[in-house]
């Protein structure tokens, strides 16, 4: 089992070196962003410090949210070319496949936040945080990326292809962008929000690099409902898939 | 019916018991019974025809109502009164029917193949050849009837037959961006093969089949018949009992063709269960041990290709395939 799942997981670490797409999406998309971000409104560039400060731990959010646009269009993709099928008549299971894909994209979030975390403390991010808070924060953003897989195969099994699956994979990513990460909340808005992954990931990081406790009652809270969160919704996406997915 | 005449001779029987000494009447009781079977089994023809032509009547009524085909079969020919599955059978395919919708991909195919032959699926576009792999491989559910590949049912145990099967797909299915020999150890892999094993044979199949070079470059820049070969080494990396190859050689030169002739070829050497589809009729005559032609879904002939030369009066498998799909065109069926 641990064979075809480390071969799987092999494949897809290729996959986002070598195709440009994806390398730019995961890797550089979430570092550009955030050097932006930096010269636009942190120290360095010469703007309010303590606004980027505010604004960082959206920045993580919003790289991982981009999971969903990659993993659905690798879906398709693989989809369209069969490979889906050939994977299919061998004998591994689709927890083995569905499982690696997952530990990619686990691994992907890791190196998206470590990016974004030293990006950010280059362009004058200077958090309250200890050791722990660090690690709570990417336990966060692990559960985050889960969302992110689960909501990318919802996509795959809605769209036809990989070029439909850019275009809808924006029905999750949209207002995740906008309801739950770093734009003030209106009366209105913050109701949306309780319903997306991104806004619980995005309050507990802030409150956890203001200096607050990571072991925290409102902290485990939060860190409760996204792991619920993530959960239900990766056995959504594969159930949908499954059944759904025309593999 | 049945019942009523093994009476009526009882009856019969127990009266000439009872005149055993009597020899006029015992003949008299004999001719009579005599008569009264003959009449009886005239009669049973009679319903017999009529059964056999309500059949018919069904059949043609089948092809007209879209969804209703699977579902009225003969009830005088099960399938374990055809087949006596033994050791020396690799796949058996029992009722095998396959509705989409309201279309009948295939509709109730038997065949049995034998283990180390060389099976040729012969059948016109969209005839149903690949929907009876994809159910063999446990790709598509079937509607109806089963299948036993390798002694295991594709209803039953999927997990067994992923096991002993290699299936190089009609369409070249492999990973752009990995290198030819990324892609044959990312599938040995799944198989959870040896590594040094996996090597090996890997190695002595880009040598073969001409790619030794190029396994070290990128899938992206193979032309379309080098991918087309390494959609077939994927296929037998892990050293499949049972082989489907569907389309193999679509796209190939006529030279890298022969050279997978020879691949396939190999294989029967092996003594390994091959099961080819193909357009290209001449390879399934120079191939295959045993062919079977499909239409509308259904196996509408079975044998090896000089049988069916033979029985046909045709001087190869093309004019035997155009005879029989033809006539089929020309009947409207």
């Amino acid at each position: 089992m641990i064979q075809r799942v480390l071969a799987l997981v092999k494949m897809e670490l290729l996959k986002l070196i070598r195709e440009p797409a994806n390398l730019f999406l995961n890797l550089l998309f979430p570092a550009i962003l955030t050097l932006v971000f930096g010269l636009a409104f942190g120290g360095l560039g010469g703007g309010d410090s303590s606004l980027f400060n505010t604004m960082a731990p959206g920045l993580f959010a919003y790289a991982c949210i981009f999971l969903i646009m990659t993993v659905s269009m690798s879906f398709t993709d693989d989809r369209e070319n069969g490979l889906l099928k050939r994977i299919n008549v061998t004998p591994t299971t689709s927890t083995q496949f569905i499982g690696s894909h997952i530990i990619t994209n686990l691994f992907i979030a890791v190196l998206q936040l470590a990016i974004v975390f030293l990006l950010s403390l280059l362009m004058g991010f200077r958090p309250s945080v200890d050791v722990f808070g660090v690690i709570m924060a990417f336990i966060f953003m692990l559960f985050l990326s889960l969302c992110s897989v689960g909501l990318g195969l919802i996509t795959a099994t809605i769209a036809k292809s990989a070029g439909a699956a850019t275009g809808i994979s924006f029905i999750f990513i949209l207002p995740q962008m906008f309801f739950g990460t770093f734009v003030p909340l209106t009366e209105a808005t913050r109701v949306i929000a309780a319903f997306l992954p991104s806004y619980y990931v995005t309050e507990a990081i802030t409150t956890i690099f203001n200096g607050v406790s990571p072991f925290a009652v409102e902290i485990l809270m939060q860190l409760g409902i996204i792991a619920l969160m993530s959960i239900g919704i990766v056995i959504l996406g594969i159930f949908l898939f499954k059944k759904y997915g025309k593999v | 019916m049945k019942n009523k005449i093994i009476n009526k001779i009882g009856v019969n029987y127990k009266m000439a018991m009872k005149d055993m000494n009597d020899k006029e009447k015992m003949q008299k009781l004999i001719d009579k019974l005599t008569q009264d079977l003959s009449s009886k089994d005239k009669e049973i023809v009679g319903y017999l025809n009529k059964i056999d032509a309500l059949e018919e009547d069904i059949l043609r009524l089948q092809k007209l109502i879209p969804g209703e085909a699977s579902k009225i079969k003969s009830k005088r020919e099960k399938p374990e009164d055809i087949f006596d599955p033994d050791s020396t059978s690799a796949i058996i395919i029992k009722d095998l029917v396959k509705q989409f919708d309201d279309v009948t991909a295939v509709n109730g195919i038997n065949l049995e193949i034998k283990k180390g032959e060389l099976f040729g699926l012969l059948g016109p576009n969209g005839a149903g050849k690949t929907t009876t792999i994809n159910m063999l491989v446990g790709l598509l559910n079937p509607t109806e009837g089963t299948a036993i590949v390798g002694g295991y049912d594709v209803k039953r145990d999927l997990s067994k037959i992923k096991e002993m099967i290699g299936v190089c797909p009609q369409k070249a299915s492999v990973y752009k961006f990995l290198k030819g020999r990324e892609n044959v150890e990312l599938f040995g892999n799944l198989f959870e093969m040896d590594k040094k094993v996996l090597k090996e044979r890997a190695d002595r199949f880009f040598e073969a089949s001409g790619l030794k070079e190029a396994s070290n470059r990128k899938a992206k820049g193979y032309s379309g018949g080098m991918i087309r070969q390494l959609n077939l080494i994927i296929a037998l990396i892990n050293d499949p009992e049972i082989v489907f190859l569907d389309e193999p050689t679509v796209g190939m030169d006529p030279r890298a063709r022969r050279k997978t002739w020879t691949f396939i070829g190999d294989l029967k050497q092996q003594d390994k269960t091959v099961i080819l589809t193909t357009h290209y009729i001449e390879e399934a005559e120079a191939l295959c041990d045993r062919v079977g032609i499909i239409d509308y879904g259904e196996l509408i002939a079975l044998g090896s290709p000089k049988e069916l030369m033979k029985k046909h009066d045709a001087k190869n498998l093309e004019e035997v395939f155009m005879k029989i799909t033809g006539r089929r065109i020309l009947e409207g069926v």
